[in-house]
C-alpha cells in the first residue's frame, strides 16, 4: 500500500435509529401514540486505508454495511463516530472541491434525466463541473470509445437498455475525470456481456488515469476480475481486509479435483468415493472434493489407479467460499 | 460566468423535460386559471350591481386576474420533489455533485414560472382587449413595487415548500403537511377571496403570519388596493421578516436533516 492513503477510515461507525412498528392497524396506532425506536448499527468500528490506483471491493450480504460505508466515504452520510479522510478532505465538510474529486455511481439510482437523451445530462454536468469545451469533447469521445457506446446519445434514456443506461451513467459520472470512483453495484441486473464491458472499461480507465476505485457488488465475477483487494463486511464489522486469493486459501479447507475420465464406462461413483467426496459425477466428468493438504497426493493416487484423460485442481467456487466464510464467522481469516 | 452557465443549463434541462409532458403543462395551466375563475364567478354573482366589502364586480375581476398571474409567479412545488428525492434516494447523486440541490430547485422554479406566467400574461392581455374591466391603470412605480413584492413572495414560498419537503427526513407525510398548508392558504393567502372580506380576526391572523405576504399583498399592490406609504412599508417589512424566518428554517432543516439522512433511500 502507498504511504499516503487516498482513503483512510478510522474506527468508522454509523448507527441509525429506526422506528419499530408492529403490523396491522393496531400496530400503526400504537406507533403513532407511543413510538418505539431501535438502534441499528449499520457500520461498527471499521478501519482501513486505501492507496492511489487500487481497486477495492466491498463484499458482504445484503444489509452488511457496504453501501453505508461507501456513502460515508462519499460524504453523503454523516458518521456517528470515527474519522474519514478522503482525497485530502473530510468528506462531510469537503464541499464542492471534494465533490469534484469523486464520482458516485449507484446501480439502482441514476442521475441520467429519464425523459431526455443522455447527451442532455452530459451537457448539464459539463456546466455543473465547469468543463471547458475542449475537455468536454475530448473526455466524452474517450469515454464513448472505451465503453463502446455508439448511437445511443440521441435516444431518450427511458428507451435505452439497462446496459446502455449504465454505460451512459458512467460517462456522465466521469466527464470531470475524478481520481476516485465510488461504485455501488455498477453491474446490477446487467447481462453477462454488459457486465464484462463495464469491467473491461473500469480496468482500462484505472490504467489510463490512475484512478482509485471502490466498489460494492453481489457478482463475484466483478470482484475476481477487478479487485486486487477485498474488504469483507458483515453486520457492520470489517471481517477481512486483504487479497481475495489469500482469503480463499484460509477459508477454503478443501480443493476440488476435476476429472475427465478416459477409457470405457468402467469407473463407478463408488470407486471415486474412495478418493474423496464426490460433488458430481456424469461420466466422463467428475468432481471430487478433498482436504486442501491432501490434494497433491490424492491426485497422484487417482492418476495411478484410474484411466484419467484430464485432471485439474481448483479452489471451490468463490461464492461457496464466501458463504462458508460468513457461516463460520471468519475463523482463521485475519481481519 | 460559471453560475450563469450552470443556471442556463439547469433551466434548459427543465424546459426540455417539460416539453416531454406537454399535456400535463396544459392541465396545470388550466388548474391555475380555473380556481381564480371559479372564485371570480362566485363573487361576480354575489356582488351583482352593488359592492361586497367595498369590492364591486370590476374590483373582483381585477383582483382575481391578479391572483391568477401572481399565484403562478410565486407558487412552489419543491416539497413534492424533495419528498421524492429523499424517500426514493434520488438525493444521493445530487449530494455527490459540486452544486447544492437547492440550485436545481430554484432553476426549476424559474423555468416553471417563466413558462406558465407568460401564458397567463398573454391570457390577461387578450382579456383586457376584449373586457375593459380587467385593464389595470398601472404606473411604472406600482409595477416596480409589485415586482419586488413578487420576488419576495416567490422566495418565501420557495423556502416554505423546500422546508416542508425536507420534513421527509423525519416523516413520510411531508407532502400531507404541504397539502394542509395549501388548504389553509386557500383562505388566508387570499386565493378564494380578498382578505378584506374575511372575518377581521382571520384577516389579522393572515396579516401577522406569512399568508398575506405570500399572495394577497403583491396582488393588492398590483391592483392599487394598498393605500399609503405606511401600508406599503408594513407589507414589505412583513414579507422580509417571514422570508428571513423561512430561509433560516430551511437552513436548519437542511443541516439537521442531512445528519439524519441514510435510514431512508437507496
Amino acid at each position: 500500500m502507498a504511504e499516503t492513503p487516498l482513503v483512510a477510515a478510522e474506527r468508522l461507525s454509523k448507527t441509525f435509529q429506526v422506528k419499530v412498528r408492529d403490523p396491522g392497524i393496531g400496530g400503526a396506532v400504537r406507533a403513532l401514540l407511543r413510538p418505539r425506536y431501535r438502534q441499528v448499527h449499520a457500520v461498527r468500528d471499521v478501519t482501513f486505508r486505501i492507496g492511489p490506483g487500487e481497486i477495492v471491493a466491498f463484499l458482504g450480504p445484503n444489509g452488511a454495511g457496504k453501501t453505508t460505508t461507501l456513502k460515508m466515504l462519499a460524504g453523503l452520510l454523516y458518521p456517528t463516530s470515527g474519522r474519514v479522510h478522503v482525497a485530502g478532505f473530510d468528506p462531510w465538510n469537503g464541499g464542492p472541491a471534494f465533490k469534484r474529486r469523486i464520482a458516485l455511481v449507484l446501480g439502482n439510482r441514476q442521475q441520467l434525466v429519464w425523459d431526455l437523451p443522455p447527451e442532455e445530462t452530459y451537457q448539464l454536468n459539463r456546466a455543473i463541473y465547469d468543463l471547458t469545451d475542449a475537455d468536454y469533447r475530448s473526455r466524452l469521445e474517450e469515454l464513448v470509445i472505451l465503453l463502446g457506446l455508439g448511437e445511443v446519445r440521441d435516444k431518450p434514456v427511458r428507451q435505452l437498455s439497462l446496459g446502455e443506461r449504465m454505460k451512459c451513467e458512467l460517462v456522465a459520472s466521469l466527464l470531470h475525470q475524478p481520481p476516485l470512483l465510488f461504485l455501488d453495484e455498477p453491474t446490477l441486473g446487467l447481462d453477462v456481456t454488459a457486465q464484462e464491458a463495464i469491467r473491461r472499461f473500469l480496468i482500462e480507465y484505472r490504467d489510463r488515469h490512475g484512478a482509485t476505485v471502490l466498489l460494492t457488488s453481489h457478482y463475484m465475477q466483478d470482484v475476481t476480475a477487478l479487485a486486487s483487494r477485498v474488504l469483507m463486511i458483515n453486520q457492520g464489522r470489517l471481517l477481512y481486509d486483504g487479497a481475495l486469493d489469500v482469503l480463499v486459501a484460509r477459508i477454503a479447507r478443501v480443493k476440488r479435483i476435476e476429472l475427465v475420465l478416459g477409457g470405457a464406462d468402467g469407473v463407478t461413483k463408488d470407486a471415486l468415493a474412495a478418493f474423496g467426496e464426490v460433488k458430481s459425477f456424469h461420466f466422463p466428468n467428475a468432481v471430487l472434493e478433498v482436504r486442501r493438504e491432501d490434494a497433491p497426493a490424492t491426485s497422484a493416487r487417482l492418476l495411478a489407479a484410474l484411466p484419467i484423460a484430464d485432471l485439474s485442481i481448483e479452489d471451490p467456487p468463490i461464492e461457496e467460499v464466501i458463504r462458508q466464510a460468513f457461516a463460520q464467522g471468519f475463523e482463521g481469516a485475519d481481519a | 460566468m460559471s453560475w450563469a452557465r450552470r443556471y442556463s443549463a439547469l433551466i434548459r434541462t427543465a424546459w426540455l423535460v417539460d416539453l416531454q409532458y406537454r399535456a400535463s403543462i396544459v392541465l396545470w395551466l388550466l388548474w391555475g386559471v380555473t380556481e381564480p375563475a371559479i372564485a371570480l364567478g362566485i363573487w361576480w354573482a354575489i356582488a351583482g350591481s352593488g359592492t361586497v366589502g367595498g369590492y364591486a364586480r370590476a374590483d373582483f375581476a381585477r383582483y382575481f386576474f391578479g391572483v391568477m398571474l401572481i399565484n403562478q409567479l410565486t407558487i412552489a412545488w419543491d416539497s413534492w420533489y424533495l419528498d421524492r428525492w429523499i424517500r426514493e434516494g434520488e438525493l444521493n447523486f445530487r449530494l455527490a455533485r459540486p452544486l447544492h440541490p437547492a440550485h436545481e430547485a430554484v432553476a426549476d422554479n424559474i423555468a416553471y414560472k417563466a413558462r406558465t406566467a407568460s401564458v397567463i400574461l398573454i391570457v390577461w392581455l387578450v382579456a383586457a382587449v376584449l373586457w375593459p374591466v380587467v385593464r389595470l391603470p398601472a404606473t411604472p412605480g406600482r409595477l416596480a413595487l409589485t415586482a419586488v413584492a413578487v420576488v419576495l413572495a416567490a422566495g418565501m414560498r420557495f423556502f416554505i415548500s423546500f422546508t416542508t419537503g425536507l420534513l421527509a427526513f423525519w416523516t413520510t407525510r411531508a407532502t400531507a403537511i404541504m397539502e394542509l398548508h395549501a388548504g389553509v392558504s386557500l383562505f388566508l393567502a387570499g386565493r378564494i377571496a380578498p382578505l378584506a372580506l374575511l372575518p377581521p380576526a382571520m384577516a389579522s391572523v393572515a396579516g401577522v403570519l406569512w399568508f398575506r405576504s405570500m399572495l394577497a399583498f403583491p396582488v393588492d399592490l398590483l391592483t392599487g388596493s394598498v393605500h399609503g406609504v405606511d401600508a406599503v412599508l408594513r407589507g414589505f417589512g412583513t414579507q422580509l421578516v417571514w422570508l428571513a424566518f423561512w430561509a433560516a428554517a430551511c437552513r436548519v432543516a437542511w443541516t439537521r436533516g442531512l445528519r439524519r439522512y441514510g435510514a431512508v433511500g437507496g
